[in-house]
């Protein structure tokens, strides 16, 4: 017997028990629509903020100073030790392309023109390379030692009439103190542009470190001469490429700086602070292996919920072949052999497990992607998976059915022929 | 047409059951079923009836002797070999109908074949031509509970007879059924034994056993006499049994 005829027999008898066979197929649906559903959650959380990482940004190392044991995201129990000599000297450096501060300052509103708005925080200093050519969708890099900005859209759309190029924003910082600065150029995202910022959208303002974080750091402390003295929070050192070898480089070489006597940073370090210079992606992976943990979580209860469904085929089936004794025994004395009847009643656990499966998925993607959606995530189709539940629900299917259609095959047909 | 003179042997045949005590339902059985005969099995309840047609019908092998189907000895076959013989050389007509509840007309018609890898076009064409014979032609695609129950049993004979069979048997093949009913399924019975099919008939009925060219009388697992029908003729068979 061919298996097509299997699954014609074996559908029949499936379709004579609609209300059974979806109660039986629901276990499956479940476990597989809950690893579906997480996947493809997963999946486009994890394209939503990796996708967001430019290969220019994977030549960045971010820096801050912690205690060692300090945990969290970036900049968890960061001290501000780094000072703008060292970030001149670790310029300098061979491995080393580039190094800045990094910092956010305080504000009261930005105004444009009359038109004034509330803005708390979003005023981002940083080094001129910190946007990235590739970022700017208009304009160009601010440039230091001069009153420049970049803006993102959200910065720029936030006010009646849209920011443009060459237009005068007024900062007010924190203190009352106003700023004016000239917009050079505008980003072509409103997410964050590093692990610093956080990747949520939201208006900022990107301005040189100096004379902005310097002017508003100086005389605050450290012998209180003049900007050359203000410590920064975070940095940023760039490597020669975004090659691992150059980044490993760029680490090394501006670590052994930093911790060296001749930083102003090894003064502050002391003996309870350390220096850590990461990546991207090394940041992410944080994040990642939360995300990681949950879907463990989430796999595991599916796996519940898949051995239960596992479980309710397997009774039916076993019900079935009580039910249908002697079907089985007018089939055997017609001539079914042991394998097809074993056959006719495995095929019917695997159209069930694989039916499950299908329905599965398919909530499965409907609820991924509406979820996506609803938090506004980038769709990520994950192909792979639903290949792999298909394969779980036939593997379900065989197992589950293995026994009953082998109870199915040694039937009596002389017993069967009787049964009432 | 199958080759040879005999449809069914069966040679000095004993079926015991070993329940606790043990139980001769057939003691020194000997009967040769002719090709285009037509035999009926009488006898009362517990005389070994079934216990025949189960052996003859390759549905189980006996305990001692030989039973001999289409040319072959059932007891020296594997499970597998017995039951493709079954298949092929039987025909099952049961009091019950026995159809299968989901499958329509034709395909319960077609129900063997599919199990001897008989492609479906094929199948339908073959049973379609079956259903036709046995005067069904309209009702083809009618599920067994649309059907009544004489439309049921011409189901079932074109079922026994879709595989070219050495052998038909029917056990009560009319106990379900009205007189009239009766009547015309052993109508039917007549014309395929006429075109050359074998029938083995187990019925209690005497009116149901005269269709037959002769009568099979068992008794307590023996043969206690055959009745010829033709010239009327009673021959004893108790001579030629092994007698205990
Ligand atoms: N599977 C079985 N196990 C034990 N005894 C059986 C079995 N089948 C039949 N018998 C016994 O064998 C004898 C013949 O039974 P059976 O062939 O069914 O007779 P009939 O069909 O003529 O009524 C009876 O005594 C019955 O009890
Ligand atoms: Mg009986």
């Amino acid at each position: 017997m061919r298996p097509l005829e299997f699954l014609r027999l074996s559908w029949r008898s499936i379709r004579g028990h609609k209300l059974r066979s979806s109660l039986t197929t629901l276990g499956v649906i479940i476990g597989v629509a809950a690893v579906i559903a997480f996947v493809t959650l997963g999946a486009s959380l994890q394209a939503g903020i990796i996708g967001d990482i430019s290969p220019d940004d994977q030549r960045n190392l971010y820096g801050w100073a912690a205690e060692p044991d300090a945990e969290g995201g970036p900049l968890a129990g960061a001290q501000p030790v780094f000072s703008q000599h060292d970030l001149e000297e670790l310029s300098d450096r061979e491995d080393v392309e580039a190094a800045y501060g990094y910092a956010t300052i305080q504000t009261q509103a930005i105004s444009n023109g009359d038109e004034q708005v509330p803005q708390g925080d979003g005023l981002i200093a940083a080094g001129p390379s910190y946007i990235r050519e590739d970022d700017l969708r208009e304009g160009r890099q601010f440039e230091m030692n001069e009153s420049e900005a970049v803006i993102n859209p959200a910065a720029a759309e936030q006010f009646e009439e849209n920011v443009t190029v060459g237009d005068e924003l007024t900062l007010t910082i924190l203190g009352g103190q106003q700023t004016t600065v000239t917009v050079v150029g505008i980003t072509d995202t409103s997410e964050g542009l590093s692990p610093f910022e956080g990747f949520e959208t939201a208006p900022r303002v990107y301005v040189p470190t100096d004379p902005f974080y310097a002017e508003q750091a100086a005389g605050l402390g450290f012998g209180g001469d003049g900007g050359d003295q203000a410590r920064y929070l975070a940095i940023v050192v760039e490597a020669e490429s975004a090659d691992d070898r150059a980044v490993e480089r760029a680490r090394e070489s501006a670590t052994s700086y930093l911790q060296s006597e001749q930083s102003d940073a090894s003064d502050l370090l002391g003996d309870d602070l350390e220096v850590r210079l990461q990546t991207s992606t090394e940041l992410l992976q944080q994040l990642q292996d939360v995300l990681d943990l949950l879907q463990n979580f989430i796999v595991g209860i599916a796996a519940i919920s898949l051995l239960v469904g596992s479980i309710g085929i397997a009774n039916i089936m076993l019900v079935s072949v009580t039910e249908r004794t002697r079907e089985i025994g007018i089939m055997k004395a017609v001539g079914a052999q042991n394998r097809d009847v074993l056959g006719l009643f495995l095929s019917e656990a695997v159209i069930l497990g694989t039916v499950g499966a299908i329905f599965g998925t398919a909530v499965g993607l409907l609820a991924g992607y509406l979820g996506a959606w609803y938090i506004d995530l980038p769709l990520v189709y994950p192909y792979e998976y639903v290949a792999l539940a298909i394969v779980v629900g036939v593997v379900v299917g065989i197992l589950s059915g293995l026994y009953p259609a082998w109870r199915a095959a040694r039937t009596d047909p002389i017993d069967a022929l009787r049964y009432e | 047409m199958k080759t040879g003179e005999t449809a069914v042997e069966l040679i000095d045949v004993r079926k015991t059951y070993r329940v606790g005590e043990p139980v001769h339902a057939l003691d020194g059985v000997s009967l040769e079923v002719p090709r285009g005969s037509y035999t009926a099995i009488m006898g009362p309840s517990g005389s070994g009836k079934s216990t025949l047609m189960n052996l003859v019908g390759c549905l189980d092998t006996p305990t001692e002797g030989e039973v001999v189907v289409g040319g072959r000895e059932v007891g020296s076959l594997g499970d597998r070999e017995r039951t493709r013989l079954r298949g092929t050389e039987v025909g099952f007509v049961f009091q019950t109908f026995n159809l299968m509840p989901r499958l329509n007309a034709v395909e319960n018609v077609a129900l063997p074949q599919l199990f001897q890898g008989v492609g479906r076009a094929e199948r339908r064409e073959r049973a379609r031509k079956l259903l036709e014979r046995v005067g069904l032609a309209d009702r083809e695609e009618h599920l067994p509970n649309e059907l009544s129950g004489g439309q049921r049993q011409r189901v079932a004979l074109a079922r026994a007879l879709v595989n070219d069979p050495a052998i038909v048997l029917a056990d009560e093949p009319s106990g379900n059924l009205d007189t009239d009913t009766e009547a015309e399924i052993l109508d039917l019975f007549d014309e395929f034994h006429e075109g050359g099919t074998t029938m083995l008939v187990v019925t209690h009925e005497r009116h149901v056993a005269e269709r037959a060219d002769r009568i099979v009388h068992l008794l307590d697992g023996k043969i206690e006499r055959i009745e010829e029908l033709d010239g009327g003729s009673t021959t004893d068979e108790s001579g030629t049994e092994a007698s205990t």
